[in-house]
């Protein structure tokens, strides 16, 4: 399907309103949601990876893996993670890249442990009003984190990847400095009985986080902001030439994942009520394979919220079924390092597959094809 | 003016010189104990380690890649070799441990850079991958023991040193091994300045399309700069092992950053196409160097983490800074490429 057919059956389809104009711009739609670069075909393969994932661990060890305990453990320990990837997959939306997100989110929920603490310490009825306040407090933390970072890449002009393993190690030092390196015990009730509440056996957590990856997917596709990271991402130089500014774009983009980190540092206190430096400190990798495994492209400008949500759930599945089967946490590390380069490498090849019937035709005279795709140096 | 300019260095060395020289004359005024043989000593043998793995870090840097699973190279190949002599009960000699460190190490590396070159994947993220695929692959399949003793030819090494003076404040030793380093580092120096292998680094890091056009073979160049990361990371993994007499697997993994930072701080370009030898080495010493003075001051070691990140932030910005600065200068000199205002533009070295 050429895009000259496509203007023309949609001029035909605004032209006239009978039904089988209808269809065809009902058509049409649909076609372009499946060919939109990276989003569909990725959720897709996501499915399908994630039904892999349980028939096979319910294959090799039913008793364990199909236990109602295990699958709520699942969507419990989601959470936290996906929230995670979301951020990541904002940032590399515009072609960057943040380390620094798990330190953020110990930072958020040290920040509100700590202070419940001393307000619980005077007054414990205080406390428990003020816990709204106390969770804002720690969300806000990552926010301000996040706009550091963004600070940073966007008007002192560091690269993203540089920038947030130095602000990394600065909040994870912070972090160490302030806790003594030691585990800080309580956090507001309230939190506890989120953690701990279900709707219809299905996690209180696992709803917040679909409604969290909604806003996320509506930012994303229904803002212009969104749109602007996207093209961010997609071609820096054209955006430049659209006027768009890029500053601004990149700090907010930087501070929202930072606000979602520190979402995710509640979700450790809803889950446990203690907080330390040290927590989650395998989730930076993790994120990161879920964000690319979701159908994100590192170099930036494309990527699924659906993809990342199913990608979270398919790396928990693979997580748990690797427990079930009493495999260690050192094997898991294995499993995600091959998925993610696997993943990588099926990309690329598929990508040359689609390009090569061009190629093969014959190189256009006086220069070589774009070699954008197979030029292996802008990680950044 | 020429004579300054040169003293300052292509990529700031002469700066970097003079910082860590200001730093030393602060903290030799602020606490003497600092200003002593031991001290010196002390700060060459802790940097022993991090220099061998800063040059296969800035060897990879200057082509405009990354690569973060060096540390579970290093420890892989150390922790293997030792492994493997142990249990076999056979002890091949240091020539003998360093050659079979040195291939686990190569073959590692060679690892990374076919899936690099031959795919052309954003090296960060294939680095983190493999990083994960081989300390677990150590864990599962080598072992997670910790040994306490060593093969007797690295036991032999780890007591020699090359200097053992006493001194008004005691005894201070300089660590044989300081030696070898140094030669790797002119080798390292020779091979990035002189060779065509060096030249091509530099070119790929410049720009890699118009590297490939020149005639460069860039996709070869890119698997044999990982596999001599690799090598590199086994020569410090051995080195690790041997300083610290002992084979613990979980060492090293984790201090990725501290080199990295060093790298770029010695003035290497993170987008490639810069970098010097001697840069490096002075990055890697101030790290050190601020290490070392913040214990003496009294810091307590829960800030190391968060001065090293300061540091790298400081020093990344102001290059960044003064990139933009320098790149702003060009566009009013040539009014014609809007593009060049763009803050994250490679500057011409």
């Amino acid at each position: 399907m050429s895009p000259d057919t496509d203007t023309r059956t949609e001029r035909r389809a605004s032209a006239d309103r009978s039904p089988r104009a209808l269809n065809d711009r009902l058509g049409q739609f649909t076609r372009g949601f499946l060919r939109r670069p990276g989003a569909s075909p990725s959720a897709a393969r996501m499915v399908v990876a994630l039904l892999l994932a349980v028939v096979l661990f319910s294959v090799l060890n039913p008793r364990v893996f199909l236990s109602p305990i295990n699958l709520q453990n699942i969507s419990v320990a989601a959470p936290e993670i996906g929230i995670i990837a979301l951020a990541m997959m904002i940032v590399m939306l515009t072609g960057g890249i943040d380390l620094s997100l798990v330190a953020i989110a110990n930072f958020s929920a040290i920040t509100i442990s700590t202070l419940h603490t001393a307000v619980s310490a005077s007054d414990p009825a205080l406390a428990a009003s003020l816990a709204p306040v106390i969770v804002l407090a720690g969300v806000v933390v990552g926010m301000l984190g996040g706009a550091i970072n963004g600070f940073l890449v966007s008007v002192v002009g560091i690269t993203p990847i540089l920038a947030t393993l130095a602000t990394m190690q600065i909040y994870n030092g912070l972090a160490i400095v302030w806790t003594g390196g030691s585990t800080l015990y309580g956090a507001p009730e309230v939190l506890g009985a989120i953690g701990q509440a279900a709707v219809a056996n299905v996690p209180l957590l696992f709803l917040g986080f679909l409604v969290i990856a909604i806003l996320v997917a509506v930012l994303v596709t229904r803002t212009s902001l969104g749109r602007m990271i996207q093209l961010e991402g997609a071609n820096s130089v054209a955006a430049l030439y659209s006027a768009i500014p890029r500053r601004k774009v990149l700090l907010r983009t930087y501070t929202i994942a930072g606000a979602l980190a520190g979402l995710a540092g509640v979700v450790f206190l809803a889950r446990n009520p203690t907080a330390s430096a040290d927590y989650g400190s395998s989730y930076v990798l993790l994120v990161i394979v879920i964000a690319v495994l979701g159908g994100t492209n590192p170099t930036g400008g494309f990527a699924t919220v659906a993809g990342v949500v199913l990608a979270t759930l398919t790396l928990q599945v693979v997580s748990s079924g690797f427990t079930a089967m009493r495999l260690s946490s050192y094997e898991y590390a294995i499993a995600q390092g091959v998925i993610l380069i696997a993943v990588m490498i099926f990309d690329a090849v598929s990508a040359s597959r689609t390009r090569r019937p061009r190629a093969a035709r014959g190189r256009p005279p006086g220069g070589n094809p774009p070699a954008s795709a197979s030029v292996p140096v802008s990680e950044n | 003016m020429d004579a300054l300019r040169r003293l300052r260095g292509s990529n700031n060395e002469g700066v970097l010189a003079l910082v860590l020289l200001g730093l030393v004359v602060a903290m030799s005024i602020a606490n003497p104990t600092f200003f002593t043989l031991n001290t010196g000593f002390a700060i060459l043998r802790s940097s022993i380690v991090p220099v061998v793995f800063a040059l296969g870090v800035l060897v990879v840097v200057i082509t405009g890649g990354i690569d973060v699973s060096f540390a579970a190279i290093a420890i892989f190949a150390g922790y293997a070799t030792v492994s493997f002599c142990l249990t076999v009960g056979f002890d091949p000699g240091l020539a003998g441990i360093f050659a079979i460190a040195i291939g686990v190490g190569a073959l590692l590396g060679l690892v990374n850079g076919i899936v690099i070159a031959r795919f052309g994947l954003p090296t960060l993220i294939v680095t983190l991958g493999t990083q994960g695929i081989f300390f677990g692959a150590m864990y599962t399949y080598v072992g997670a023991s910790y040994y306490a003793e060593l093969p007797g030819s690295m036991a032999a090494l780890a007591t020699t040193n090359l200097v053992d003076v006493t001194t008004a404040s005691g005894r201070a030793y300089l660590h044989v091994l300081v030696v070898p380093v140094l030669l790797l580092c002119v080798l390292v120096s020779l091979v990035l300045k002189r060779t065509m292998f060096g030249r091509s680094l530099y070119a790929m890091g410049g720009d890699l399309e118009a590297a490939r056009r020149a005639g460069f073979a860039v996709k070869r160049t890119q698997v044999w700069v990982y596999v001599a990361v690799g090598a590199l990371a086994a020569i410090a993994g051995v080195i690790h092992i041997v300083l610290s007499r002992s084979a613990n697997p979980r060492d090293l993994v984790g201090g990725e950053l501290d080199i990295i930072a060093a790298v770029v701080l010695g003035g290497a370009s993170i987008f490639g196409g810069r970098g010097s030898v001697i840069g490096t080495v002075l990055g890697v010493l101030l790290v050190q160097v601020i290490k070392n003075s913040l214990l003496l001051v009294g810091v307590p070691s829960a800030w190391l983490r968060t001065a090293v990140g300061v540091l790298l932030v400081v020093g990344v910005g102001v290059q960044a800074i003064a990139a933009r600065r320098k790149s702003r200068r060009m566009r009013v000199i040539d009014d014609a490429d809007p593009v060049q205002s763009q803050p994250e533009m490679k500057v011409g070295s």
